[in-house]
């Protein structure tokens, strides 16, 4: 109990933040990785799909001279017509390559294809145009500028070649790099998460062992405070309990039964406002002050309206408040006198049917508003069932509370005997809540087996 | 001594010699046929081996104004090797340094020209 549960809330949450912006930067960064290696490749495959449309480009001008050459030995018209499909072709592929190469920013390469096709049209004009026109003309020097065209349309291809490979080989190896970066990087990162979970888990390990701790002291405070089974002759008594919140296995309920003297008992139910080891150490004052209280007092008004003003000055919690209920059972003769403090969750069930005890002022801890008793006589077969909220305000799956209503049908369908009523009625609220029980529930049950009036 | 160090200089001497015979694709007096290995075959033979060698370096324009001191010899013509001078020319083209070879044209319309070609353009003439 060395942290407070503020102090452990805030670790925990600090440290599952931690962990999950480490774990959001780590996948961040990995898809960022992904990414850009993704990129990485569409460029590479990009740069490979231009190696081949400049193969492609280069048996079209190698298509254009072999025609003419082709015409220049035969006179066929057949190559002239193959001559200009090889042009039209040669123009079109070289236009679309170049569109590429200046959509994928690469200008080296695409500044070679432009000398590249220059050469090309100015060898047709220069060198092919005129040997079309004049075959038979054929001129050393017309020659020797074909074979100074072909050379550099060759060295420029040679050229062009050069660059895409090494613009590839960059790719490459910036691959490779930002590869051994993401790896390194993600390296570091399960190292981070490692000792993070290392740190965490030990850090859990402590808050489980101080909530334990603290859990297992609030039992010991709870059975020692909440309830004893106080026998009152000729009755037939049964409890139970239900937490909500088993991690912290006690709330602000409690229930008494205390014999004041030989023919006179106290029967209280109180709901305190909190959880954890404090209800559980205020449930103990709430017990013992209004024992102390009863015994001054006949009246169940009185001793509400004395322990409002004990509750208002010994604890100094604006936000405390306690509904209660308070009776006083004469053994003897079965009268009932009782007042509640805002508590509702109290029946009454005959043999012709369940009645619900009313409300006799506000709940404890609020308004200095007086108390009001009531008397009832019980009679043999009658039980008195003393219930928390939650046995009224369980919710079933689509959200509705049991209710009065539906609390007297169960109590009315419960087991005869007070411990099977007590057990029935936690089961009922089970079976209902499920997982989304919320509120604490205590259930004291007391059976009238024969009144003194009977033995009379 | 001295007998020591004349085995050095002959062995340096040696060493050397071997290096131009090796990187020369021809030798003085080989018989070899013209043949060019880009897309036109033809062979352009050059009145110096200087401009054989700006011809290779220079800019389109400039090799250009250089073909009137060209030849060209159509591919398969028959010349003798009379001088090769490793190592010469460079070219974006060329993944290393050319040589340039001097031959005398033996077959052909330009029969007993001398002139200077490129290295690669000179194959081996195999006699039957």
């Amino acid at each position: 109990m060395t942290n407070g549960p503020f102090v452990r809330v805030t670790g925990t949450l600090l440290l599952t933040a931690f962990l999950l912006l480490s774990l959001g930067v780590a996948i961040q960064g990995t898809f960022e990785t992904r990414a850009s290696i993704s990129n990485t490749f569409a460029r590479q495959s990009q740069i490979q799909q231009a190696q081949i449309d400049l193969e492609e480009l280069l048996r079209l001008q190698i298509d254009e001279e072999n025609s003419l050459r082709g015409y220049l030995l035969t006179r066929d018209p057949f190559y002239k017509s193959e001559y200009r499909s090889a042009s039209a072709g040669y123009d079109a592929k070289e236009s679309a390559i170049h569109a590429t190469l200046q959509e994928r920013q690469l200008t080296g390469a695409g500044q070679l294809l432009g000398d590249y096709a220059n050469l090309q049209r100015e060898w047709r004009s220069s060198v092919a145009v005129p040997l079309f026109a004049h075959p038979r003309v054929r001129l050393e020097e017309l020659d020797k500028r074909n074979k100074l065209f072909s050379d550099y349309e060759t060295m420029t291809v040679a050229a062009i070649r050069r660059a895409l490979a090494q613009t590839g080989d960059d790719l490459a190896r910036s691959t490779q790099d930002e590869l051994d970066r993401s790896s390194y990087a993600r390296a570091s990162w399960v190292l981070v998460f490692g000792l993070l979970a290392i740190v965490f888990n030990a850090y859990r390990s402590q808050l489980n062992r101080e909530l334990e701790e603290e859990r297992s002291f609030t039992r010991i405070l709870q059975r020692a405070f909440r309830s004893e089974s106080t026998p009152l002759p000729n009755c037939d008594i049964g409890s139970a309990y239900l937490s909500a919140t088993s991690h912290l296995a006690v709330g602000g309920d409690v229930f008494d039964i205390y014999r004041l003297s030989e023919d006179r008992a106290l029967l209280l139910i109180a709901d305190i406002s909190g959880k954890g080891v404090d209800a559980a150490v205020l449930t103990a004052f709430v017990k013992f002050m209004v024992r102390a209280i009863a015994l001054r007092n006949s009246a169940p008004a009185a001793i509400l309206a004395e322990f409002n003003v004990v509750l208002s000055k010994a604890v100094e919690d604006p936000y405390l408040f306690a509904s209660m209920f308070v009776g006083l059972l004469d053994t003897n003769r079965f009268g009932l006198t009782y007042a509640s403090a805002g508590h509702d969750a109290i029946f009454l069930r005959r043999p012709e049917g369940v009645i619900a005890l009313d409300v006799t002022g506000p709940v404890l801890g609020v308004m200095d508003e007086p108390f009001e008793s009531r008397t009832i006589d019980l009679r043999a077969g009658d039980t008195l069932v003393l219930a928390t909220d939650g046995l009224t305000e369980v919710r079933n799956r689509a959200g509705e509370q049991l209710g009065d209503k539906g609390a007297m049908e169960a109590i009315a369908a419960a087991g005869t005997e007070a411990q099977t009523l007590a057990d029935d009625l936690v089961k009922r609220v089970r079976e209902r809540g499920g997982s989304r029980v919320r509120d604490d529930l205590a259930v004291l049950a007391i059976r009238v087996l024969r009144t003194g009036a009977n033995d009379a | 001594m001295t007998r020591k160090a004349l085995l050095i200089l002959a062995g340096c001497m040696i060493a050397l010699t071997a290096r131009a015979v090796a990187d020369c694709r021809a030798h003085k007096g080989e018989h070899v046929v013209l043949y060019s290995t880009t897309d036109d075959p033809s062979v352009l033979m050059w009145d110096s081996r200087a401009r054989l060698r700006a011809y290779h370096a220079a800019s389109f324009d400039v090799a250009q104004a250089l073909l009137p001191h060209a030849l060209l010899v159509g591919p398969g013509t028959h010349a003798d090797v009379i001088s090769c001078i490793p190592d010469y020319v460079t070219s974006p083209l060329f993944t290393g340094p050319e040589s340039a070879v001097g031959v005398i044209v033996t077959s052909g319309p330009s029969r007993g020209a001398a002139r200077w070609v490129l290295g690669s353009d000179v194959r081996m003439f195999k006699k039957r």
